[in-house]
């Protein structure tokens, strides 16, 4: 007994992957759809940020996440998006992570035609910058002394949205979407030195290190992994991939709980033999 | 050589780091200008450092490919990936997309650097898993502590967690989402908080070392 | 006849009507009267990039019903109207300074105004045009009974500053810390100063002893941070005396590198070290290899190297992210000895369950004093322990003193709340 319980301790974990494949694959084959019952207070006040802004705002949307993150974090870019431009506010993307390139342009390319938004009137694509610290110090001044082409390579003075636009104190906000520490930058460099109201999208395990600034107001608001960008989603009416997977995340965690308690038990039952 | 090798750099961190702590007091716009200028110069010397690291990686890999050592297809692999990849952003001249259709580098960053990216960060969830398996024993009181946090915190990220838990202790008038808030914002954020003061006041006194030169790991040793 | 009588009762219709309007406007203008609003001032707003002014006048009881706009020109003729706001809202309180600068207790009339935003300029122009200052002449017209009152003219300066004495409180805090570690500092050879074992640090004799019996290598990771941080900063010289182990005993290193100037700084690094232990012939070019600058592309060769070579150690010292795990379970699987430490709290969960040691932030700073011994460097680790001392009698003692001012008298609460206000 004592032999078969040791075994089981040692399991291959090739097994456990196994387990925790089917778990993820069955989910999104067939969805379960379960509910979800509430949202929570951070989602919200990042919703309600949003939607109590006047029509013709300004914000800043930093999207600073490679394909690795994009499960979680492109979900909530998405929903962050369409709610703007839902409520006719306008769009400064940008970014400081070389890999963000493409999951820009798919949401580029994709979303504003539903909502009949024009590029440089409605919306606008600052380059890649490599140098996040300069370019929040400097778009404190003046955007145009650092951004002074966008992602076509035209200038930006030139685009309807841009011409009353020239440093934080015309832009309504700030919402970082990031797997990185740039939300920190943001929430340091912008939000604490100039007022500017700084809201985040991070992954769900970045999410309990921005206990103190959401406790402190230095972030307005937070969406925290796939179940805030699910949260987000039903917000806003729109289900799409956040949605779609948290089926896969309900049965993964529920595996890897189940599995913590039954190492723990078989551990309890060792002892006692 | 000393001088070269010890004292010039020593000089430069100094005056420079003199010079970047006092810009924070001063509001005058001189101090945003030099901010600016030692942001480009990081630039440069960044675009330096990766271009040397460039040619030490083709290096290393050229002398395994030459000397056939085991996993030689590897480094080929390398030059192979990386010329692929160049050819692609030079015949795009860097666009992802061009008049709404994808071009040669943004479908290689689309059929190849994504899912690649994804796959690495998706092993990340195996590994969890095998992780909690093997390491998570509870020996103590305190990991007895730490596993029903994790286990509110976990329940209290899903949906089937707040469904779970409203059966079983819906009783106590209490969600889980309301517990977790708490845990986050209470007990964990007090810890956080002393984690990072104590890493803040370690960062500005190691700052003090670097400027006074009584740090020196950033110069490779003497 | 009639032609003649309609034609001259128009004429004399519009000159009434003239002698009308006339009449309004003159009433118009009569109702504008003058008013002299005590201690009406135009200042530089203080600490500033030299963009902002503070207006300020007495506040009067008999106008607490009363409107205020205000009116700013550069030339005394051409006027702009830059706020409108009632007497209840503008208060000495409003000007977001501390009270070493500012009397919030005064019974003022204030705001303060950005020039840049009122006229229209932009910034890198305004400076560049006004370099000794803007000037700047200012009115204030009162509305209230039923009438309008326009005071008199007065005239102000924007000017570029040079210190920000808002900022006071941080720098006495940091020549505070300066101070004591400059006389700590200096005394350092005169006492041998006590640090409490560090069980990551002692480890690394074992570590390396290990993987020299095995004859396998020892594989550190500086992390993903660059040369600007401190923990790569630790890193690098926790590297220089492993580096120095490893050459004593004769071990293999590989040490695979994210950023390209901690790889070359690296390579000094372990060059020297093998020279200080007397092995120059036993260092080779390629221990130190350059990956590449994405998060997970070195993650996945990292763990190609692990899997391959099967180390005895691993090491994993700096600034890591997501990819903490991934290296950390794949040393784990091949059974190699692991020693982490970083400074990036949300990864240490995963460091703790995968490795066999890990250093905790501050940890970490203190390697290069533990490990070198050296007097200065450990001295440097006991102000370190005066800073937390310092916090922890700031946040006690101040929360009880917070707590009883609350009681007594707000305005020393709000005081003491300024000190430790970060602007």
């Amino acid at each position: 007994m004592k032999e078969k319980l040791n075994k089981i301790l040692k399991l291959d974990r090739r097994y456990l992957f196994v387990l925790l494949t089917l778990s993820i694959v069955i989910p999104i084959i067939k969805p379960i759809g379960i509910p979800s019952k509430s949202i929570s207070t951070s989602v919200k006040d990042t919703y309600n940020f949003i939607e109590n802004l006047p029509e013709g705002s300004t914000i800043i949307l930093s999207l600073d996440y490679d394909p690795s993150t994009a499960p979680e974090l492109h979900p909530m870019a998405s929903a962050v998006l369409k709610h703007a431009f839902k409520k006719n506010i306008k769009v400064i993307i940008l970014t400081f992570i070389a890999g963000s390139g493409g999951l820009i342009d798919e949401l580029v390319r994709t979303i504003p035609p539903q909502y009949s938004k024009e590029y440089g009137k409605d919306y606008v694509v600052l380059p890649y910058m490599a140098n996040p610290l300069a370019a929040l110090t400097q778009m404190a001044s003046d955007i145009h002394s650092f951004y002074d082409k966008d992602i076509n390579n035209k200038p930006l003075k030139d685009y309807e949205m841009m011409k009353n636009i020239k440093n934080y104190k015309d832009v309504a906000g700030v919402i970082g979407i990031t797997g990185t520490a740039l939300l920190d930058y943001w929430v340091v460099y912008v939000g604490d030195k100039y007022g500017v109201p700084i809201l985040g999208g991070v992954t769900a395990i970045s999410q309990v290190g921005y206990g103190p600034y959401l406790q402190k107001k230095q972030l307005k608001g937070l969406i925290g992994g796939m179940k805030g960008a699910a949260e987000y989603e039903k917000l806003i009416s729109q289900p799409w991939k956040g949605t779609s997977g948290i089926d896969a995340l309900n049965i993964a965690h529920i595996l890897v709980i189940v599995f913590i308690i039954f190492s723990n038990i078989v551990l309890l039952i060792l002892k006692f033999l | 050589m000393n001088i070269i090798k010890k004292y010039i750099p020593l000089t430069i961190v100094f005056i420079f780091g003199i010079i970047t702590l006092a810009s924070y007091y001063v509001p005058h716009r001189a101090s945003d200008e030099y901010l600016e200028w030692i942001n480009k110069w990081e630039n440069i010397v960044s675009a330096f450092a990766l271009f040397l690291g460039m040619i030490s990686l083709f290096y290393s890999h050229y002398k395994k490919i030459q000397r056939k050592v085991d996993g030689w297809g590897y480094s080929l692999f390398v030059y192979i990936g990386f010329f692929i990849i160049m050819g692609a952003a030079i015949l795009s001249k860097g666009n992802i997309s061009k008049e709404g259709k994808l071009t040669y580098l943004g479908w290689s960053f689309n059929n190849i650097f994504n899912p690649l990216s994804a796959t690495m960060f998706s092993v990340l969830a195996f590994f969890i898993i095998s992780t909690a398996y093997r390491s998570f024993k509870i020996k103590s009181f305190a990991a007895f502590l730490l596993f029903i946090c994790g286990l509110i915190l976990m329940l209290g990220n899903i949906p089937l967690g707040e469904i779970i838990w409203d059966k079983v202790f819906g009783w106590t008038k209490l969600t889980i989402g309301e517990i977790k808030d708490w845990i986050i914002s209470v007990p964990s954020t007090a810890g956080r908080r002393g984690i990072m003061i104590g890493i803040a006041i370690g960062a500005a006194v190691t700052s003090l070392k670097i400027i006074f030169g009584i740090e020196r790991g950033y110069m490779g040793k003497e | 006849m009639n032609r003649k009588f309609l034609l001259a009762s128009v004429i004399i219709l519009s000159l009434g009507i003239d002698a009308f309007s006339n009449k309004s406007k003159d009433s118009i203008k009569q109702n504008i009267e003058k008013i002299e609003l005590k201690n009406l001032s135009v200042v530089d707003y203080p600490s500033d990039k030299g963009n902002s002014i503070i207006l300020y006048f007495d506040k009067d009881e008999k106008q607490k019903n009363f409107q205020y706009e205000i009116y700013l020109s550069t030339d005394s003729a051409n006027w702009i109207k830059a706020k409108q706001a009632k007497y209840d809202e503008l208060s000495a309180s409003n000007i977001e300074i501390p009270f070493w600068m500012w009397n919030k207790k005064r019974n003022i009339n204030a705001l303060a105004i950005d020039v840049t935003k009122v006229f229209s300029l932009q910034e890198d122009d305004y400076f560049k045009q006004n370099p000794k200052g803007f000037s700047v002449y200012a009115k204030v017209i009162a509305i209230g009974d039923n009438k309008k009152y326009e005071s008199q003219i007065v005239k102000g300066i924007a000017k570029a500053n040079w210190f920000r004495i808002d900022r006071l409180n941080n720098l006495v805090l940091v020549l505070i810390i300066s101070i004591v570690f400059f006389i700590i500092v200096s005394r350092a050879k005169k006492r041998e100063l006590f640090i409490r074992k560090i069980a990551g640090l002692e480890a690394i004799d074992e570590a390396v002893g290990r993987a020299t019996e095995m004859g396998k290598p020892v594989v550190y990771i500086p992390g993903i941070g660059s040369m600007s941080g401190i923990s790569t900063i630790a890193s690098i010289f926790i590297l220089g005396e492993v580096g120095k182990k490893i050459a004593q005993y004769d071990a293999t290193l590989k040490v695979p590198h994210y950023d390209p100037i901690v790889f070359t700084v690296a390579k000094e690094t372990v060059k020297q070290s093998y020279i200080e232990a007397g092995r120059p012939d036993s260092y080779r070019e390629d221990i130190n290899v350059y990956i590449t600058t994405d998060q997970f592309a070195y993650a996945a060769a990292v763990d190609g190297i692990i899997t391959r070579e099967k180390p005895a150690a691993c090491f994993y010292m700096g600034y890591f992210m997501a990819e903490s795990l991934l290296l950390a379970e794949v040393g784990a699987g091949v059974g190699a000895i692991q020693i982490a430490g970083t400074d990036v709290d949300s990864q240490l969960p995963f460091f703790f369950t995968a490795c066999d040691y890990t250093l905790i932030g501050e940890e970490l700073y203190a390697a290069g004093a533990y490990l070198s011994k050296e007097p200065m460097l450990v001295s440097a680790l006991k102000v370190q322990d005066f800073g937390k001392f310092l916090f922890i009698t700031f946040a006690i003692g101040f929360s009880i003193l917070l707590l009883i001012f609350s009681k007594i008298e707000t305005s020393y609460a709000e005081k003491l709340l300024d000190i430790f206000r970060v602007r």
